[in-house]
């Protein structure tokens, strides 16, 4: 019989937050395991463990990607962005700003994966109307604050990025 | 003497801190916020446990050599290994650690194993070998009270109840599978001899699952002399009390550690993943184990309550309300942890925002072999609230009223008793609505094109059942605060509001006031967080503690200037301003005074409403939480799907501590509501939960709220808390389901009895409303 912890690893050479890591990885580890007890990065939730409720969400070369179902190898080459690297020198970033003032969080729990996604909709669409930041938001399940305080930061989220001169970045 | 808290009112007239983001924002939008997810421990093993596979079956044996025999895996959690723990409940106690001679639903607790890995866990469990002779299963409530149903409790657990007042009662085991019965009863029963009319109407209130986003999870230290836990856990001192009775400790023995919960919703109160852990912890030799529940295992823990409700209503011709007798059966699914205070609170909110010379009304909490119902935002108020407001609107229509007009012509006024013994209901019914229904623009509304409006109020008794809560405020030499309550903080903000009431209290910034870590070994003493209680019950204990630190410190500045009144002495950011407008800052004569080290200052606080025998639960109620709702719908009659154009709700705040907080709590409240009122269902077939994961359960998104969502915090000022706030979070949740099912009749004049209002719900009920036209009376459907 396999002795269930006997496993096979690969190596992964992947940018997290702007740093270089080569990892030894279990086949069978995902992203966010990857990311939460060998890296350290907390930040990254993880709830249904389905990819449906988008807590676990980190952007993989800009993309939002729901690291909870996406094997640790395949970000092989790769750079990961999750909220920890969203602050620059302890400076929030325009997305945590916003949310911080328009109160986009309660319990928080959804709020890493939401930031992350406010992040790389910003990226794409520096100035989304409601409908468009609707139909991404609703990608993420959030369960305390009924939306509309998310809605309202993303907009601001926006907005401050504009004073700060940042234009879409792809 | 210290100032009364509940008298205060803020220096500026209004809270300062109110429009300032809450406290927590930094830690929450960098992620560095802890969860008990985040918790590791030195050694930490992982635990998986076994699951039902039946609704209700005779466990013949359980074999578990070969799991224990896996490499990797430390304890094993079976039947043998829980024998001599106690099962616990609220008034019943009936749910064990672990399945002793059967399993009550699918996905019952079996075995546990606690392993190196989560991996390892889950391999030793597809080695136990379970063997079940199926019985017979009650599946809802229907079939639970059944002529010869199956006792799902065959001998009578152990249960208590607890000391009511006037007009209310409770019973043990009235009938088979009734655990519990509540019943309460005000006024004079002749007053149905006055009613011109008696209307009869069945209602149904679906189940939903909290859908908290962080699982049920715990890391647990435990020895047969001691356990430790860090948890996601509502009510750590509740929590504390029940994992002492299980495992035979003393309270002194066991600390719980609660760091920020990822919601909650009620559903996290009382035991959860704990005791497994726990106990496995105990097996594995003291080792550190952490038991997280996968979002299918949470499906299979908790939820909301079903309920049928049977109400009959007295009426006079011109529409005044006389009698109302209700009958409420609640599925509380296979154990009765929280069911028989969901039942309590069913049962005692019946009458809703009006006036009745009689009320009586019966709720039962019946066992069922499905998934524990449990504690769930809106507390049995939700259920009363749907009932009652959906009957006033089939009163209106079969008197030929406007339902707008009809609530308005019994709505209990301000200040007006709920009951006899109670508190005075402190907030203006009346003009809640008016507020909502003049915002959605419900006088001059406009029916074209199949829509409709509809507007509904909803309301409870607020804060808890005769609630302790104690707190202390501790201020450093230099004036740093640290603010120590058990308060747990889960996504309401009452973190930051407590920090805001003391930073008012001493004239500090709140960034000067630290919340301390939740930790049962050194937090004062507290209930538990539930019941919408933080800012009117545990904000009053903390506020007290807080004049009293101030107070210390100003009879220390008093002495200090050879004995002056303190009365005549201000606190201002650690400096104290004498009569004449002088300023002494606190430091150096602190440190004259006490040395190197300094001092610490402490205040303690404490707060409980107080018994009494005239009130029907133990004590007044604290508040009256209020929501009200207008929406506006759209209805294809050809589908009957329902669009939501607008929907409005307003809560009453009393009085604003921080903005954003009270307007979160409104719109997540409602949106509950707004999923509940829709498509949010968890949905048995045989006992078998069939969507019972997040892509199959349904909860709301941001697509799924309207063009037009508005939230409007009314300040009254009639309430008693602190600084006169009261509490929100559950209020707006109650009246939403109503207002969209008043709107749907108001749009196409079906009327809906049934949650949640699905496409197929509405379609039938317009084929209904639609044969009754051609027979020539209207029906409710
Ligand atoms: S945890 Fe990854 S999508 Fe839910
Ligand atoms: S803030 Fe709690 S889930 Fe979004």
């Amino acid at each position: 019989m396999t002795q269930p912890d006997e496993q096979t690893t690969v190596r992964v050479d992947v940018d997290v937050n702007g740093r270089h890591h080569e990892l030894a990885v279990p086949t069978s580890t995902v992203l966010s395991d990857l990311l939460r007890d060998e890296l350290g990065l907390q930040g990254v939730r993880t709830s249904c463990e389905r990819a449906v409720c988008g807590a676990c969400t980190v952007l993989v070369d800009g993309t939002p990607t729901a690291s909870c179902s996406t094997f640790a190898f395949d970000v092989d080459g790769a750079a990961v962005r999750t909220v920890e690297g969203l602050a620059t020198e302890g400076a929030l970033s325009p997305e945590q700003q916003a949310f911080a003032e328009c109160g986009g969080f309660q319990c928080g729990f959804c709020t890493s994966g939401m930031l992350v996604l406010t992040k790389a909709l910003l990226d794409e669409d520096p100035d989304p109307s409601r409908e468009t930041i609707r139909a991404w938001i609703s990608s993420n399940t959030c369960r305390c604050t009924g939306y509309e305080m998310i809605l309202e930061s993303v907009e601001r989220a926006a907005q401050l990025r504009a004073e700060q001169g940042m234009g879409a970045r792809r | 003497m210290t100032a009364d808290p509940r008298r205060l009112a803020p220096r500026e007239g209004h809270m300062p801190e109110r429009d300032r983001p809450r406290a927590d924002a930094r830690a929450k939008v960098t992620g560095q916020a802890t969860y008990t997810t985040d918790v590791r421990r030195a050694g930490m093993l992982h635990a998986k446990v076994l699951r039902s596979p039946h609704a209700h079956a005779r466990i013949v044996s359980v074999d578990a050599s070969r799991a224990r025999a896996l490499p990797g895996v430390h304890a094993v959690l079976t039947r043998d290994e829980a024998a001599g723990l106690a099962p616990v409940g609220t008034f019943v106690k009936d749910w064990p650690v672990i399945a002793g001679d059967r399993v009550r639903y699918l996905g019952d607790t079996v075995a546990a194993v606690a392993a190196v890995d989560e991996r390892t866990a889950l391999a030793a469990l597809d080695l136990v070998e379970v063997e079940y002779e199926p019985l017979p299963a009650v599946t809802d409530v229907g079939a639970a009270l059944a002529e010869g149903a199956v006792e799902v409790f065959p001998e009578p657990p152990l249960g208590i109840v607890p000391h009511y007042g006037q007009g209310a009662s409770g019973a043990l085991r009235p009938l088979p599978n009734v655990p519990y019965e509540f019943r309460f009863t005000m006024g004079d029963e002749s007053a149905w001899d006055e009613c011109d009319h008696v209307f009869t109407d069945e209602f149904r209130f679906s189940r939903m699952n909290h859908m908290h986003l962080e699982p049920f999870v715990t890391v647990a230290e435990a020895t047969d002399e001691a356990i430790e836990v860090w948890s996601a856990a509502q009510s750590p001192f509740p929590l504390r009390r029940d994992l002492a009775t299980v495992f035979g400790l003393p309270e002194n023995r066991v600390r719980v550690n609660v760091p920020y919960l990822g919601g909650g919703f009620g559903a996290k109160h009382g035991i959860r993943a704990e005791s497994v852990a726990v106990r496995l912890s105990q097996l594995a030799g003291g080792r550190p184990v952490r038991y997280c529940m996968t979002t299918e295992e949470v499906f299979l823990t908790s939820s909301q309550h079903a309920a049928v409700l049977r109400y009959r209503t007295g009426v006079k011709a011109d529409g005044t309300f006389v009698a109302r007798s209700a009958e409420v059966l609640l599925d509380g699914g296979a154990y009765s942890d929280l069911s028989p205070l969901v039942a309590e609170k069913a049962g005692y909110r019946a009458a809703g925002a009006y006036r009745w010379r009689y009320l009586d009304s019966v709720a039962r909490a019946v066992t069922t072999n499905t998934v524990p119902a449990s504690a769930f935002r809106g507390f049995g108020g939700t259920q009363a609230t749907w009932a009652g407001e959906r009957q006033v609107d089939l009163i209106a229509e079969r008197l030929g009223m406007r339902p707008y007009e009809l609530r308005l012509r019994n709505m209990k006024d301000l200040g007006e008793l709920y009951a006899p013994g109670e508190t005075p209901i402190d907030s203006d019914l009346k003009e809640g609505l008016r507020i909502v229904a003049e915002a959605i623009g419900y006088a001059d509304r406009d029916r074209s094109g199949n829509r409709g409006m509809g507007v509904a109020v909803g309301i409870k008794d607020g804060g808890g059942v005769n609630k302790p809560a104690q707190a202390r405020v501790k201020v450093t030499t230099r004036g740093d605060v640290l603010l120590q309550c058990a308060l747990t903080e889960m996504g309401q903000g009452g973190h930051s509001a407590m920090a805001a009431l003391v930073a008012e209290v001493l004239g500090c910034p709140r960034e000067r006031v630290r919340y301390a870590p939740i930790d049962t070994d050194h937090s004062p003493f507290d209930q538990g967080t539930n019941a919408s209680s933080g800012i009117a019950v545990m904000g009053s204990a903390v506020t007290q503690a807080a004049l009293r630190a101030r107070d210390a410190v100003l009879q220390f500045a008093a002495d200090q200037l050879g004995g002056v009144d303190p009365a005549g002495l201000t606190l201002e950011d650690w400096t104290v301003v004498d009569a004449a407008g002088e300023r002494h800052p606190l430091v150096p004569w602190i440190m004259h005074t006490f040395g190197g080290t300094g001092f610490e200052f402490t205040g303690e606080g404490f707060f409980k409403a107080t018994n009494s025998d005239l009130a029907p639960l133990e004590a007044p109620c604290i508040f009256w939480e209020v929501g009200w709702a207008a929406a506006e719908v759209e209805v294809d009659p050809d589908t009957g799907k329902v669009t939501l154009l607008q929907l409005v709700v307003s809560g009453d705040a009393g009085r604003v501590i921080s903005e954003l907080g009270a307007r979160g709590q409104d719109e997540g409240a409602a949106v509950f509501g707004l999923g509940q009122a829709l498509f949010e269902e968890m949905r048995f077939e045989d006992g078998c939960l069939l969507n019972g994961e997040a892509l199959l359960y349904r909860v709301p998104l941001a697509e799924d709220i309207p063009e037009r969502f508005t939230s409007i915090t009314q300040e009254q000022g009639h309430a008693a808390g602190p600084f006169g706030a009261k509490g929100l979070a559950e209020g707006t949740m109650l009246p939403v389901a109503p207002a969209i099912a008043q709107a749907i009749a108001d749009a196409v004049g079906a009327q809906l009895t049934e949650l949640p209002m699905t496409p197929a719900r509405v379609w039938a009920a317009l084929r209904a409303r639609e044969a009754s036209e051609a027979a020539g009376a209207p029906a409710a459907g």
